[in-house]
């Protein structure tokens, strides 16, 4: 009885096979026929949502098609956040049979993946097109190692300070507001925290939960607008632990935690902390906020996270001043996105012409109002499509960003970041923590992790 | 006798162990022996000695004898472990064990239901459940003051409760089996000879199912020495190296700073340990079947 029973099954499953393999065949024939270009991009990370991911993603392989009936543009979507997205491109890369031809990946590791040898150099491509030469200098310095230039931007992130009208002109401080030095957000502050208990005075994120945007968006901005704003000393090849403008960066973070001005640990510390004030902006909760530029286009009805058609109203926004006043009074750290080409692709050109088809006009504004970014080229940061789709915030983010420093591009950064997280972490937990302490918190844990020898101290 | 019998080597019985023996060999033993070679080489995630890495000899050691991180991460992954698998997990198990043996069927059938529950939950659902139940706005600050954040401010004792919550359920029902498996004519004879309740579970209860106490002890160690979702996803690590332990602080070494030689060496710092309770689990096993035979 079993014999007949399996007899139709094994038919069955013959029959699958024979279709599976037969199917498997012609897939095979249909792709051999074309070019086919793999992208691996960031599908939870990058743009606001994953609609938007996969509306872009999905664009670009449409059109690109159209224009090029024999290429398939192969996406290769990458779940999980910064570091998932790093590893990820980091194993790909371990295998030419693996290796995207085109990978999305952050602007810090582009030096590591370069190093690495996987990078195409694209300087031969680069000097043929429009848009490069448009590019700011400091953007461009990102996709550069060793003289030679491995991937172009394709939106940046920057930071400024954001404040709320409505708990401004509560408090009684003047609207428009014009901080010019660090110590006028932290009067600002003082008067909101007593006009207005319950309500955040200043957000500025620290400790360890939300990595190195946490530094990005705090230390590093500040240190930018600090006296001596130096992380990686060039000349001695030495990363700084201790220095005058670290010892502002971290007098005006004790001011803001030992006097109750500062934000709830539990928010402060929690891994969703970069997107907090996102929500608490709209509900009056935050007074100032050290945030960034993709703030306003998160409150767009595109995006509607959440949506709020109020903000323009509500939530005014300067750029973060230098420590006291000092021309062009602005400090921000720049950090973004980059595309950057396979050093095994079989396909250079044809990857380099769909490349250069991302950065068009239309592709990159979307990406940028999409995602949150600022555009590299210096013409569509002034389009009405971009200005427009977050307004005052896109504007401003295109003002400050020509301005902004780049983390210094080397793996040990994060250690250095990790120790003033953890001297940040330090303030915000126990206020009564020093200067001294705090520096004392990032020294020895550079120290430590990396050697004494590689550390110095700036006078 | 026949336990002697079963210990003498068989042609036949190791022919058919084989293929299990490969497949230890091939998917254990192999990769472990490739991850002690990776902790003494500078491969690195990113950059030049990604793919043209070397061996490194000592180098890697010698950074582990002077990385004070280190020496603070082994004595935190000791107190998570002693703390919450052998003090919390054990005492919890063993009480939830005696309850549940002298509650009505229904309690019991209740009690024990949602027990191992929270033990079969993933522990990214624990972990979250645990995050949402310990900060600010979460159900304990409801209870004791709006502003209370209990897992920031004792990180490691909320870590160690939500691993004994997590893992109770395990112990629960271990120590129940060994708690059925105690004879009832020697607790019997106890009370006869007028010894209190707790002179009978101390001193004659508890020696009785010593072995599964320990054998419990040894396996929860085991699964609290590589937990690493539970504390990750709940403070991945922090405040600061508040919760900093090795599986954590391998993986940060590894795969945030990039650094994989040296985030191998700490896990292998990890099987030595895991490799000393495994073993000693399985001497205490073969104590007990030779205590039962």
């Amino acid at each position: 009885m079993l014999e007949h029973r399996r007899r139709p099954l094994c038919i069955a499953a013959l029959a699958v096979a024979a279709l599976t393999v037969a199917g498997g065949t012609s897939r095979t024939a249909q792709a051999a026929d074309k070019t086919v270009i793999s992208c691996a991009y960031s599908e939870t990370y990058v743009f606001d949502n994953e609609d938007l991911t996969k509306k872009w993603w999905g664009g670009i392989k449409a059109d690109f098609e159209k224009m090029h009936p024999d290429v398939t543009v192969q996406l290769v979507p990458i779940q999980g956040g910064y570091d998932d997205i790093v590893n990820k491109l980091s194993l790909l890369y371990r295998s030419p049979a693996t290796a995207p031809d085109i990978a999305q990946m952050a602007t810090p590791t582009v030096d590591r993946f370069a190093s690495s040898g996987y990078l195409l150099p694209l300087d031969k491509y680069l000097a043929k097109t429009d848009w490069w030469k448009k590019f700011p200098p400091v953007i461009q310095a990102e996709g550069a190692w060793q003289g030679k230039t491995y991937s172009v931007n394709t939106g940046e992130n920057d930071s400024m300070l954001y404040y709320n009208v409505e708990l401004f002109k509560k408090a009684g401080l003047p609207v428009p507001w014009k901080p010019t030095s660090w110590n006028d957000i932290l009067a600002a502050g003082r008067v909101i925290k007593a006009k207005l208990p319950g309500v955040v005075s200043i957000w500025i994120l620290a400790g360890t939960g939300s990595g190195d945007n946490t530094v990005l968006m705090g230390v590093d901005t500040m240190l930018a607008g600090s006296s001596t704003p130096t992380i990686f000393d060039e000349k001695t090849q030495k990363w700084v632990v201790d220095s005058p403008g670290l010892r502002e960066v971290f007098s005006f973070y004790h001011s803001v935690f030992s006097e109750g001005l500062g934000a709830k640990l539990s928010d402060l510390f929690s891994t969703s902390g970069v997107t907090a004030p996102v929500f608490m902006i709209p509900k009056n909760q935050i007074a100032i906020t050290f945030g960034s530029n993709f703030y306003g286009g998160n409150w767009s009805k595109l995006v509607s996270t959440p949506y709020w058609p109020q903000a323009p109203q509500v939530a005014a926004v300067v750029p973060v001043p230098t420590v006291n006043g000092k021309a062009p009074n602005i400090s921000t750290t720049i950090g973004g996105w980059d595309l950057a080409i396979s050093a095994t692709t079989k396909h250079p050109d044809l990857a380099f012409e769909l490349l250069d088809f991302m950065m068009n006009k239309e592709n990159q504004i979307n990406a940028a109002n999409w995602a949150g970014f600022v555009p590299a080229d210096t013409d569509y940061v002034k389009d009405p499509s971009f200005i427009n789709f977050a307004a005052p915030y896109n504007e401003l983010s295109a003002v400050v960003l020509p301005d902004g420093v780049i983390e210094p591009p080397s793996g040990d950064y994060l250690v250095w970041s990790r120790g003033a997280q953890e001297a940040t972490g330090a303030l915000a937990q126990h206020p009564n923590t020093t200067v001294d302490q705090a520096i004392g918190i990032l020294s020895d844990y550079v120290k430590n992790q990396l050697d004494p020898s590689q550390t110095e101290v700036l006078k | 006798m026949e336990g002697d019998v079963a210990e003498k080597p068989d042609g036949v019985a190791f022919l058919l162990l084989l293929p299990t023996l490969i497949l230890l060999l091939a998917l254990f033993v192999g990769p472990v022996l490739y991850a002690f070679y990776l902790g003494l080489t500078n491969i690195a995630l990113m950059g030049p000695t990604a793919r043209h890495f070397h061996f490194t000899g000592m180098f890697n050691l010698h950074r582990l004898v002077r990385d004070s991180l280190f020496w603070e991460s082994l004595k935190l992954t000791a107190i998570f472990v002693a703390a919450s698998a052998i003090v919390g997990v054990t005492v919890v198990g063993m009480a939830l064990a005696v309850l549940i043996q002298h509650a009505v069927a229904w309690l019991r059938a209740v009690v024990g239901a949602i027990v191992v529950v929270a033990w079969m939950l993933p522990p990214l659902t624990a972990a979250l459940i645990w995050y949402a139940f310990s900060t600010t706005g979460g159900t304990l600050s409801l209870l004791g003051g709006s502003q209370l954040d209990v897992l920031n401010t004792f990180p490691m004792f909320v870590v160690c409760l939500a691993n004994i919550w997590a893992t109770a359920g395990f112990s629960m029902l271990v120590l129940s089996a060994g708690l059925r498996s105690v004879p009832t004519e020697v607790l019997e004879a106890g009370r006869m000879e007028g010894a209190s309740r707790w002179r009978v579970f101390c001193s004659l209860t508890l020696p009785i199912i010593q072995p599964t106490i320990v054998t419990n002890i040894l396996l929860v160690t085991l699964l609290s020495l590589a937990n690493f979702s539970l504390i990750y996803i709940m403070t991945g690590g922090g405040p600061g190296n508040a919760t900093n332990i090795l599986p954590i602080y391998s993986y940060q070494q590894a795969l945030v700073f990039g650094k994989l030689g040296y985030g191998a060496l700490l896990g292998d710092v990890v099987v030595i340990i895991a490799t000393i309770f495994a073993y000693l689990y399985v001497r205490v096993s073969r104590i007990t079947r030779m205590a039962a035979a």
